[in-house]
């Protein structure tokens, strides 16, 4: 019986050779140019001439379609998946020979990994999907997702525009084998420290430059009546506790820019493997939580900071309350956002603010965490031969096409491109704007596009007038905070959790809040309890695990 | 007929009683009075630090609420939930009550074993994993089945509607067989009319259960097309990118707070006008289904 077996398969993969053998040669797609450069801040915008960059090679007529699965993660959560007459799907089947099957994922992490989960425990991976990092490195060591370093050079487009950045590429590289495609995830240095200008002026005070500048206007923009509305209804400082997790324990990063000025921004000394620790470790961490907690004594912070929610605290700002805050330029400066505001003080006006320095003279807004949105592929896909039809349908994504479809919609119908190769929607019925909400459905991939060029920033942050003529610019605010000091701590992402991470933050956090409210004392000898309590929790195999982590990924020498 | 006169502490008790039910009646409807106000009120036109707790009539907005039912996705959300909310209890109570009316009589042949058979997996669930292994096998993922099939008897409500069966007389089944009525006619015409607190009881267990049908849509239903209505509540919640990050939105001529709200506050609302209307029955079928004589 063993026998007969093993003839058949020997015959299978003779058979298979000589079916290979008189396939036609896959041909190698030639790399036009990019619709946009990688980088945010300095490269130029596109010109005509990139924009009519050389198309990829199309894949010979007879080639047989292929069934993708792509399980991807909406641009907009709420909105429906592309519908079934999108031209998308026609131009992939004509010209990639690609049967394309989108499944949009849950909204939250929580339920993505679950979906991911289940179809992997069941061992019905689609074949391309988005997967949060610790799923995925989960799924590596079972063997279910595949390495994708031989695809890289079937998409030269896409490895140019997505992949080129070597330390992004550090999250998806395990033991040297690159197991995942890292996308660009969220734009670094977004958010940053912003004043009200109009109540500086108003109470003829300059924008602070230390600490105890700070303290000053903070104190004046609080009991110095800085709207004139005769209410004592004003804070120096708005803030509330942002983001969850290992990275984001303490009072979160809208604090950040007070732990910069004392060196000790974010949770990890990343420097270099000598100084590598958790920084609560370091003094200056606790002097940094002194002055928030002086802030909290001394009444200059909205009271309600330890509760409020990400929403509740916009809602503060926009009804006035608030004279300084660490915000996004987005959701500052976006009409959406900014109507609100704009709509009860016509004449506030916030602008960009370089951090204090401390005692020391150091200073930074926040940290630059470059994280990815992560594509895996599966092995399953890889055996079924799938990975070239992969590779194509990346690669269009990424070059002129596909690029400006998935981005922006079809051109003409729901753009226009000006005659400097920008998005433009004069002329386009209502309804019709990409930026429509009938229009949303069509643009659900643009996550998989965007890589943060001038084309895209120019066309989603749009420059409009206030309600008193003043131009507000959203682009003019990031500019202004890539601009102010930052440190990178892209590294932080490598670090796994610890298996006890949920009692481990809480303890890090509550204990953090506790000092700076006064609910426990702040002295020298209360925080060494502290930091003795966090290796009761296993702190210090927390920092030895994340050390060896981050030498090998070579985020740490 | 004499009256019993009440004492002063009587009252002051029955004062006090009504004191505290009236406080958690006031604590239960001010977060819903809160996100119905939220749900109205234009952001720009609040002076008040934060979201205001009582209405300003002159300051109305149902933009939000226009915007959400003329919205193709919540529409669809809607159907979808309907659907499965409907076809599933139907399923439900299909499939429970012959069994449960079958379990309660005790010369069933095998009773025993099946009632230990059904005890099993209540007590031991196998989890998400093998169920998706069975709902994968059948070839259901991406259907409306694969959301109603899974829980189409839930134990807990097979138990308590068997002990009601139970408790229901003997004679009355005994006077049906001697006029000459079968298995079936004696559930549909004696059993089942005698049966209604627990049969709504139940029913609306499940209706609940499946208006709120969430983990198992996002897990089976990878159309969007097909997903209820917690689905596209919960990306509305999460869409914080609404307005943060990119200048357009499904629902971007509405202040982001007050859709959320406003689908809060609809999609709840099928459930609160249903309650009190069996609630009469609710409480009279938990408490019979509870007690066994």
């Amino acid at each position: 019986m063993k026998r007969i077996l093993f003839q058949l398969s020997m015959a299978l993969v003779v058979f298979s050779i000589i079916l290979t053998a008189c396939a036609p040669a896959a041909t190698q797609p030639a790399a036009p140019a990019q619709p946009a450069q990688t980088s945010p801040t300095s490269a130029p915008a596109p010109t005509q001439a990139e924009a009519k960059a050389p198309e990829p090679t199309a894949p010979p007529a007879e080639m047989p379609v292929s069934d993708i699965e792509l399980w991807v993660a909406g641009r907009v959560t709420e909105a429906a998946p592309p519908p079934d007459d999108w031209a998308g799907y026609q131009i992939i089947k004509d010209k990639l020979h690609i049967n394309l099957k989108l499944v949009m994922m849950p909204s939250t992490q929580t339920d993505q990994d679950a979906k991911v989960n289940a179809a992997a425990a069941s061992n019905s991976l689609p074949d391309v999907f988005f997967v949060n990092r610790d799923a995925w490195s989960k799924l590596v060591q079972a063997g279910l997702v595949a390495k994708v370093d031989d695809l890289l050079s079937e998409m030269p487009i896409r490895t140019q525009t997505h992949y080129s950045d070597e330390s992004r590429n550090k999250l998806v590289i395990l033991d040297g084998v690159m197991y995942g495609l890292a996308d660009p995830g969220t734009m670094p240095m977004t958010d940053a420290l912003v004043i009200r200008k109009d109540w500086l002026d108003k109470l003829g005070l300059q924008s602070p430059k230390t600490l105890d500048d700070f303290m000053s206007v903070a104190k004046a923009f609080t009991f110095n009546d800085p709207d004139g509305n005769g209410k004592n209804d004003t804070y120096g400082f708005c803030a509330f506790i942002d983001g969850t997790g290992l990275n984001a324990a303490g009072v979160g990063p809208r604090f950040d820019w007070v732990y910069g000025a004392y060196g000790v921004p974010g949770i990890w000394n990343l420097t270099s493997k000598d100084s590598f620790q958790m920084n609560v470790r370091d003094p200056n961490y606790m002097k940094a939580t002194e002055f928030i907690k002086r802030m909290n004594d001394e009444k200059v912070i909205d009271p309600d900071w330890p509760t409020l929610k990400k929403d509740e605290f916009r809602a503060r700002w926009k009804q006035g309350a608030c004279g300084m805050m660490h915000e996004n330029f987005a959701a500052l400066a976006n009409k959406s956002n900014y109507k609100d505001f704009d709509a009860n003080f016509p004449n506030g006006e916030w602008v960009p603010m370089t951090p204090p320095t401390g005692p020391e003279g150091k200073s930074a807004d926040g940290l630059i965490i470059k994280n990815a949105r992560i594509y895996a592929i599966s092995q399953k896909a890889i055996d079924e031969g799938k990975g070239p039809a992969i590779a194509r349908l990346l690669d269009w994504m990424a070059d002129e096409e596909g690029y400006f479809l998935l981005g922006f919609g079809q051109e003409g119908v729901n753009y226009k491109l000006d005659a400097d190769g920008y998005i433009s929607t004069e002329g386009i019925p209502d309804k019709e704007k990409w930026t429509a909400q009938e229009t949303q459905p069509l643009t659900q991939l643009a996550n998989m596009v965007y890589i943060f060029s001038d084309v895209e920033l120019k066309a989603r942050y749009v420059a409009y007038k206030t309600q008193n003529g003043r131009t507000m610019d959203p682009l003019a605010y990031y500019t202004a905070f890539t601009k102010m000091p930052f440190v990178d701590s892209t590294g932080a992402g490598v670090i796994n959790p610890p298996s006890n991470a949920a009692d481990f933050v809480r303890f890090y956090s509550e204990n953090i809040v506790q000092f700076v409210l006064g609910q426990k004392p702040l002295t020298e000898a209360s925080w060494a309890e502290y930091v003795n309590g966090l290796d009761s929790l296993g702190a210090k195999d927390v920092e030895a695990e994340a050390l060896k982590t981050l030498l090998s990924t070579g985020f740490v020498k | 007929m004499r009256t019993m006169k009440k004492s002063w502490d009587d009252v002051l008790f029955q004062v006090l009683v009504n004191l505290f039910l009236v406080s958690i009646l006031v604590a239960m409807i001010l977060p819903l009075w809160r996100v119905f106000v939220m749900s109205v009120t234009p952001l720009n036109y609040i002076d008040t630090k934060t979201f205001g707790i009582w209405l300003n009539p002159a300051i109305w907005d149902f933009e939000p609420y226009k915007q959400l039912l003329s919205h193709p996705s919540f529409l669809r959300a809607t159907t979808n939930s309907a659907i499965i909310t409907l076809g599933g209890v139907t399923i439900n109570m299909l499939l429970t009550v012959p069994m449960a009316y079958a379990l309660s009589n005790r010369r069933l042949p095998g009773r025993k074993v099946v009632i230990t058979l059904v005890l099993i997996p209540f007590l031991f669930n196998a989890g998400m994993i093998p169920t998706y292994l069975v709902v994968s096998g059948f070839d259901l993922i991406d259907t409306y089945w694969a959301v109603i099939l899974p829980g189409a008897i839930n134990i807990t409500n097979l138990l308590i509607m068997k002990s009601f069966f139970e408790s229901l007389p003997d004679e009355l089944e005994e006077a049906a067989r001697l006029d000459g009525a079968n298995d079936l006619q004696v559930l549909a015409r004696v059993v089942l009319p005698l049966s209604k607190p627990i049969l709504l009881t139940i029913g609306l267990f499940y209706l609940v259960g499946h208006w709120n049908e969430f983990f198992n849509a996002i897990l089976y239903l990878n159309d969007a097309n097909l997903q209820p209505l917690p689905v596209l509540l919960r990306n509305i919640l999460l869409a914080s990118n609404i307005n943060e990050y990119v200048e357009s939105g499904a629902f971007s001529s509405a202040s982001v707070h007050a859709i959320k709200a406003a689908s809060v506050f609809l999609t709840m609302l099928p459930m609160v006008i249903i309650y009190p209307w069996i609630q009469g029955y609710f409480t009279k079928g938990t408490l019979l289904g509870g007690v066994k004589e």
